[in-house]
């Protein structure tokens, strides 16, 4: 039935000392702009070097959420067309991703929480994103599971309701993706550590790794929490990120209980039921900056207190495995995608913080339309670097952030 | 089944019968048994299906190592039944199956692994597109193993506790033992954890004798009872290690015993130094149908018989790579157990003495031979002998299979240690390369397997703990060392990964179902790191922990690649190293808010009390959430708010005015004595912060205040930005220690005359002035002339313990000028009504000081390095394109929109931050950030609702302060 077994990513290629694009980071968005790269700009000399292995990150971290109900304007289409392109990729992939429309609902639990979420539903309609605000009865009738009692910690009021979004398999779209850059010809070279960036007369020119140099016009940073180390201590651009831990964790499989993604920024918790069965569970990172991805006992014990009371038929169910991963932090939580700007032939895709998974395939697919062309797509054109330099903040998110004293 | 009796190491109790039903059925237990062993003992040998194939599983291991045994009890699913004690009246169901364990519906699916191959799924059910939200249905319901509903609710009572011990020790074997009581001799307190009931081991249940007369079982339950002698020894047994945190945090949880008040109690262990003690578990076999009922691991078998008194079965093949292999054998024959053959793996290095006890019973016994297969439809009636080539081969009918390949160190808390482990050929283990920081080892762990050297290391490590703790332990640290030399050391492990075999069948995870065919075909995927398998074929993700998969995986993967010795890397592990429930990690579950000293006052009075923030505050007084009656009474005679949430903030030394230069936009040095000023604090994007006011009560001594929000943060603001100066000043944050009353309306001051004979008077107290007077003769109060809500106001600022007495002498004087008291809504629609603003209400992270109308707060004459966001102040000042602020009146006044309503035209152009019907004004009224083109008076807005369909709303941009523009009413 399945004949003979070829590897996924193809068989294992000597690194070239020649490569038309060099990506840094096997993760999702580095392994997305490769396909694309390779697929829809026919660039397909290019190599993705992994230090680890593919999907080491936050590829294979997180928690897998996909939505499209953004804040802002600049945002809500590329999520909105990142949502569009699961099934598409899917198919063409031939790889499935196991995207479960569950729909998310983000709960609030106060008047003024209503309020603010009204601008992301409006924002979101206005986009043609569907999207809507309902009260605490209809989220029940939603999510039996759910408490909403009113003698709770932090009571529900309501929820901005995203019936698009959902979940996938995380580590399938990497795999997948891996798969169809490895089909148009990309080298997937795992256990490679990028060492240095050659930069001549402003230009990228070169990429020494601990398996030799490679010449390459192109660079693309997709190296998620060390996007900014690498920017810094290899080309001496200095990013506006910072780097947190954020942790998650996963209970054991149980038969279908949750049929949605249920959030909440008041308890710093989300829930969500994998296929496997398992409620996966996460949200805050730890409140100060670092780049380990141990885990913390506040943070399980944390959890435990939040879902006890959000969803206290849960409290019967036990914690399976906890685990860490890195956020990369701007100050408006909107990413870095910018390229060509100081030094030519370098792009930067990164500043994700815990939004990169679901935006990998629009990322991917802009960000090689960027480094075949050279020129910036209007849709990526408000993610610049520059925008930190003139203090204009995305607003992605309503709160100033605080990540550092210094913030 | 009848039990065996007068066992010495028995740890049930004959005489206490338990009552419990499995399958509508009423079966019995014994006092000591686990719900597992009490199964067993009523014959019950298949206790649920596996995951995917639905394979019959049974009793494999009884330290829930797989989930073979997960089963629902008391309602609640995937109990771990091997380490659940029995209790009466226990209803316990088998899960995943569709009738019952023996004939499940599903079983035919162990037909259809052909069809599901490792990673089958990413490759099929997607094509075409619309079968798969069908098939993802089927998906949901064939996975997860126990079922929960939406109204379950926990039982029980859940505690936690967060103790200190110089010396936690994980494991209360005989190492662990040794090791508490040489840190305790040591003069140092030590906590002791132990997952099973009792302390003991390996040791518990062995009839072995020590060297000195007596068994393992009679000696070690000596030293155990000795231990519990000793005081400096806390000693919680049925307490599981979860979690090994930095700086040697350790969690675990402790299950309840009858006279315990909780069910469960999470421990957080602050240690100084930490033993790991935990012994081996064994390395699962790997044969075909190595997870058939009836195939069981050698500690098993020999634990249902001596603890339990249950003969595991009639005729028995031992296939084993293990000393505590062939003693089992001899003692379950000697207790009547027929056994037919033992296969030891090892072409040699056994304890001759056991060799002969095989040779006097006459038990046949094959070296380098291990088991290929178990035959049995449901349960093992036959299994499959060859030699580890596989060129000959042997067949015996019989029920019992005692498997193992060998042991295998519990290496989980010293990973989550973060101690590097490496793979030792000699014994086959993964061994810590490398300790970090005051973290001890000893035991069965490091290969050791000789009794007195186990003792000896326990010692050693125990002695080494207490040198962490800053004992000084040379001299017994060097007679610990000499004696382990002089001990045996560790012994030769066993080598063989897996049986001659094509694995079809054979696990590598029972929970996952994954076959050693499925990590072969991950490898020929191109998967192959162990990590990646891990992930592409889910092995060791159940909730056995990887119990099973643990070790077996990494060194088949790393034998697949040809080199073991340099290949063998053990996969990731994490806590919790057992699944815990979250009803125990949420222990009491507390809720830590603060409530105002006059909360109750409040609540009494009708109001309705919300959380906000960390606090617990009064939203409304009234049943119309319009507020109207509130609003109202503030314009017409005058009303009471508490506004002791408020940050408060003392802030004074020679210094003091630098510092607030620093953080404030203002010039702070025009201060003036008996004046309030107001000014705002902005980041380094000249973002709008917190805006507040700020008083001067003597030479370099200022009182301030801050939003409710930065109520925390201010104090960790300032000294930041300051942290490069030296400057000699001190802050103290006075929040929780003075309470606020805004009382505010026209009929303030009659109120405030009534009840003090300071001269309130507009003369003597104007707005904007700063006076410290007593109320009553007795109250000390700090009082403002603020106009937040655009009256009259008098903001009193008292100690928080006279908060409560104010109140009550305010309310009791207004009453005759009609006071009462509003809420937060009410001071909302009040303050909206003057057009001033709440920090993070019309301001959100984009919006600069410049943008919400209050540039002018900025001094230009500051330099730009004294000032915290001047630099940003000046580069934003002229930026277009900018969010700003205005106020706004609907073109339809009897519509007002929803806050949160966006402002569009062909793209999105603001939003509505508060809009309310305005009673002052008889219409509504809101403020909005707008794109800066629009901000010019008499713009006409097109307001966006939710929902509204195409709907727009109309408003047009007009001046504010909407109510007494003039200010008149709040200088009174």
């Amino acid at each position: 039935m399945f004949g003979r077994v070829k590897p996924l990513w193809g068989e294992k290629s000597s690194l070239k000392s020649n490569y038309d694009a060099v990506i840094i980071g096997g993760g999702l968005h580095g392994l997305a702009a490769a396909y694309f790269l390779a697929r829809d700009h026919n660039m397909r000399n290019v190599a993705v070097l992994e230090k680890r292995f593919i999907g080491f990150g936050g590829s294979g971290r997180n928690t897998a959420i996909v939505r499209a109900n953004q804040r802002t304007q600049e945002n809500v289409p590329l999520y909105k067309e990142a949502l569009a392109l699961w099934p598409v990729l899917t198919k063409d992939l031939d790889y499935n991703l196991m995207f479960f429309n569950c729909g998310n609902l983000n709960l609030m639990h106060s008047e003024a929480a209503m309020n603010a979420a009204r601008m992301n539903v409006a924002t979101a309609q206005f986009h043609g994103v569907e999207s809507h605000l309902i009260d605490a009865k209809q989220c029940k009738e939603l999510v039996p599971a759910l408490n909403i009692l009113a003698d709770i910690t932090y009571p529900i009021f309501g929820a901005m309701y995203h019936p698009p979004g959902g979940i996938l398999r995380h580590d399938a779209i990497v795999w997948g993706l891996a798969k169809g850059a490895a089909e148009h010809g990309v080298h997937v070279h795992q256990q490679t550590e990028v060492t240095g960036i050659g930069v001549e007369n402003g230009k990228i020119v070169s990429v020494e790794t601990d398996k030799g140099q490679i010449k390459t016009p192109r660079v693309l940073n997709a190296a998620g929490g060390y996007s900014a180390a690498l920017s810094y201590q290899m080309l001496g651009i200095k990013l506006p990120i910072s780097v947190l831990t954020i942790q998650a964790m996963v209970t054991q499989p149980l038969k279908p209980l949750l049929n949605h993604v249920v959030s909440s920024g008041a308890y710093h918790a989300y829930a969500n039921q994998t296929l496997k069965g398992e409620i996966a569970t996460g949200a805050h990172m730890d409140s100060w900056p670092n780049y380990t991805t141990q885990t913390t006992a506040y943070y399980i014990k944390h959890q435990a207190e939040a879902l006890a009371e959000m969803l206290p038929c849960l409290r019967g169910v036990k914690f399976m495995r906890h685990w860490g991963g890195l956020a990369d932090m701007t100050p408006d939580m909107a990413p870095i995608m910018d390229g060509n700007d100081s030094i030519e032939g370098y792009f930067m895709d990164c500043g994700w913080g815990y939004f990169g998974f679901k935006s990998c395939a629009a990322s991917g697919k802009y960000m090689a339309q960027f480094m075949a062309s050279g020129n910036c797509p209007n849709m990526l054109k408000p993610f610049s670097l520059r925008r930190f330099e003139q203090h204009r903040l995305m607003g992605e998110t309503a709160a100033v952030v605080n990540y550092t004293p210094d913030n | 089944m009848k039990r065996l009796e007068k066992l010495s190491t028995l740890r049930i109790n004959p005489a206490k019968t338990l009552h419990f039903k499995y399958k509508n059925k009423n079966l019995k237990g014994l006092s000591g048994d686990t719900v597992a062993t009490a199964l067993y003992a009523s014959g019950i040998r298949i206790f649920g299906r596996s995951l995917k194939y639905h394979r019959p599983r049974g009793l494999y291991s009884l330290d829930g190592e797989s989930s073979n045994t997960c089963m629902q009890v008391n309602g609640i699913p995937n109990v771990c039944a091997e380490t659940t004690l029995l209790a009466d009246g226990m209803e316990v169901k088998a899960q995943n199956v569709a009738g019952s364990p023996e004939t499940d519906l599903k079983g035919f699916m162990d037909k259809l692994d052909w069809a599901m191959p490792a990673g089958f799924y990413y490759r099929t059910l997607h094509k075409p597109a619309r079968i798969w939200p069908i098939a993802l249905k089927q998906v949901r319901k064939a996975a997860g193993l126990g079922k929960i509903s939406a109204e379950f609710q926990m039982p029980g009572k859940y505690d936690e506790i967060y103790p200190k011990a110089d010396v936690c020790v994980i494991g209360g074997g005989p190492a662990g033992m040794s090791a508490a009581l040489a840190a305790a001799e040591n003069g140092l307190r030590v906590i002791l954890l132990e997952t099973r009931p009792w302390l003991g081991g390996f040791f518990d249940y062995r009839t072995a004798q020590n060297g000195a007369g007596l068994s393992l079982s009679q000696s070690v339950r000596q030293a155990a009872e000795q231990l519990e002698q000793n005081s400096n020894v806390r000693i919680f047994t049925q307490t599981p290690v979860v979690g090994v945190y930095n700086n040697n945090l350790v969690t675990a949880f402790q299950k309840g015993c009858e006279t315990d008040y909780f069910d469960e109690r999470y421990l957080e262990i602050r240690a100084t130094s930490v033993v790991v003690a935990t012994g081996c578990s064994e390395r699962p076999l790997l044969f075909e149908n190595n997870e058939r009922p009836g195939v069981m691991q050698i500690g098993c078998a020999h634990r249902l018989a001596q603890t339990y008194g249950l003969l595991p079965g009639k005729q028995a093949v031992f296939s084993i790579g293990h000393d505590l292999g062939l003693e089992a054998a001899l003692d379950l024959f000697d207790l009547g157990l027929e056994v037919l053959c033992v296969a030891d793996i090892r072409e040699d290095g056994q304890d001759p003495a056991l060799i002969e006890g095989l040779q006097q019973r006459n038990i046949p016994f094959l070296r380098g031979w291990v088991a290929t297969r178990a035959h049995g439809n449901k349960t093992l009636h036959k299994v499959t002998l060859a030699t580890i080539p596989g060129t000959l081969r042997k067949d015996f009918s019989c029920d019992l299979l005692v498997a193992s390949a060998g042991m295998t160190p519990l290496t989980g808390p010293l990973s989550l240690a973060q101690a590097k482990l490496a793979f030792e050929p000699y014994t086959g283990f993964f061994i810590p390369r490398q300790l970090p920081a005051k973290i001890q080892v000893a035991g069965r762990l490091l290969g050791l397997n000789h009794p007195a050297t186990i003792e000896a290391s326990g010692r050693l490590a125990g002695t080494l703990a207490a040198g962490d703790c800053g004992v000084s332990v040379e001299s017994r640290l060097k007679e610990a060392r000499e004696k382990l030399n002089q001990l045996p050391g560790p012994d030769q492990g066993s080598k063989l990964v897996t049986a001659p075999v094509q694995g079809r069948k054979t696990f590598i995870c029972f929970d996952e179902d994954t076959t050693v065919k499925n990590v072969k075909q991950a490898l020929a995927k191109g998967f192959d790191a162990t990590e990646l398998i891990k992930r592409f074929t889910a092995a060791g993700t159940g909730p056995g922990q990887g119990g099973i998969p643990g070790h077996n995986l990494p060194l088949f993967v790393a034998q697949y690649h040809g080199d073991i010795k340099a290949t063998a890397m053990p996969t990731t592990v994490r806590a919790p190293l057992v699944p815990t429930y979250i009803a125990t990690y949420a222990g009491s579950n507390h809720d830590m808010c603060k409530r105002t000293p006059v909360h109750d006052s409040q609540k009494a009075a009708g109001g309705v009390i919300r959380r906000i923030g960390v606090w617990k505050r009064a939203r409304y007084f009234s049943k119309d959430f319009s507020c109207r009656a509130e609003i109202e009474n503030v314009r017409k005679n005058v009303g009471l708010l508490d506004a002791s949430t408020l940050g408060k903030f003392r802030l004074w030394g020679p210094d003091a005015l630098n510092a607030l230069q620093r953080v404030y936009a203002s010039d702070m040095s025009r201060i003036t004595n008996g004046k309030v000023k107001y000014s705002a604090m902005c980041n380094d994007d000249a973002c709008i912060i917190d805006d507040g006011v700020v008083v001067k009560r003597a030479e370099n001594d200022y009182y301030f205040t801050t939003s409710t929000a930065r109520a925390g943060a201010t104090v960790e603001w300032i000294r930041y930005h300051t942290r490069y100066d030296g400057w000699n000043f001190h802050m103290v944050n006075l929040t929780d220690a003075f309470g606020v009353i805004n009382m505010a309306g026209p009929n303030a001051r009659k109120v405030l005359a009534k009840v003090t004979d300071a001269d309130v008077s507009d003369d003597a107290f104007p707005y904007a002035a700063y006076r410290e007077f007593m109320i009553k003769d007795t109250i000390p109060v700090r009082s403002m002339r603020l106009g937040f809500v655009g009256e009259l106001s008098f903001e009193l600022h008292v100690p928080s313990s006279y908060m409560q007495a104010l109140w009550d002498l305010l309310t009791e004087a207004g009453k005759e000028f009609g006071i009462r008291h509003f809420g937060l809504e009410a001071q909302n629609v009040l303050r909206m009504e003057k057009a001033h603003l709440i920090i993070g209400s019309e301001s959100e992270q984009r919006t600069t000081l410049h943008d919400v109308g209050l540039g002018f707060l900025w001094s230009r004459d500051k330099s730009e390095e004294k000032t915290v966001g001047a630099v940003a102040l000046r580069q934003t000042e002229n930026q277009e394109a900018r969010l700003k602020l205005v106020g706004f009146k609907m073109e339809d006044p009897s519509r007002v929109p929803k806050d949160g309503s966006i402002i569009v035209d062909n793209r999105i152009r603001g939003y509505v931050c508060i809009a309310r019907h305005s009673f002052a004004l008889q219409e509504p009224v809101g403020l909005a950030l707008v794109d800066a083109p629009l901000a010019g008076e008499g713009t006409r807005l097109q307001i966006y609702e939710d929902e509204c369909n195409g709907q727009h709303l109309y408003a047009t941009v007009v001046p504010t302060p909407f109510y007494d523009p003039e200010g008149k009413r709040i200088r009174m």
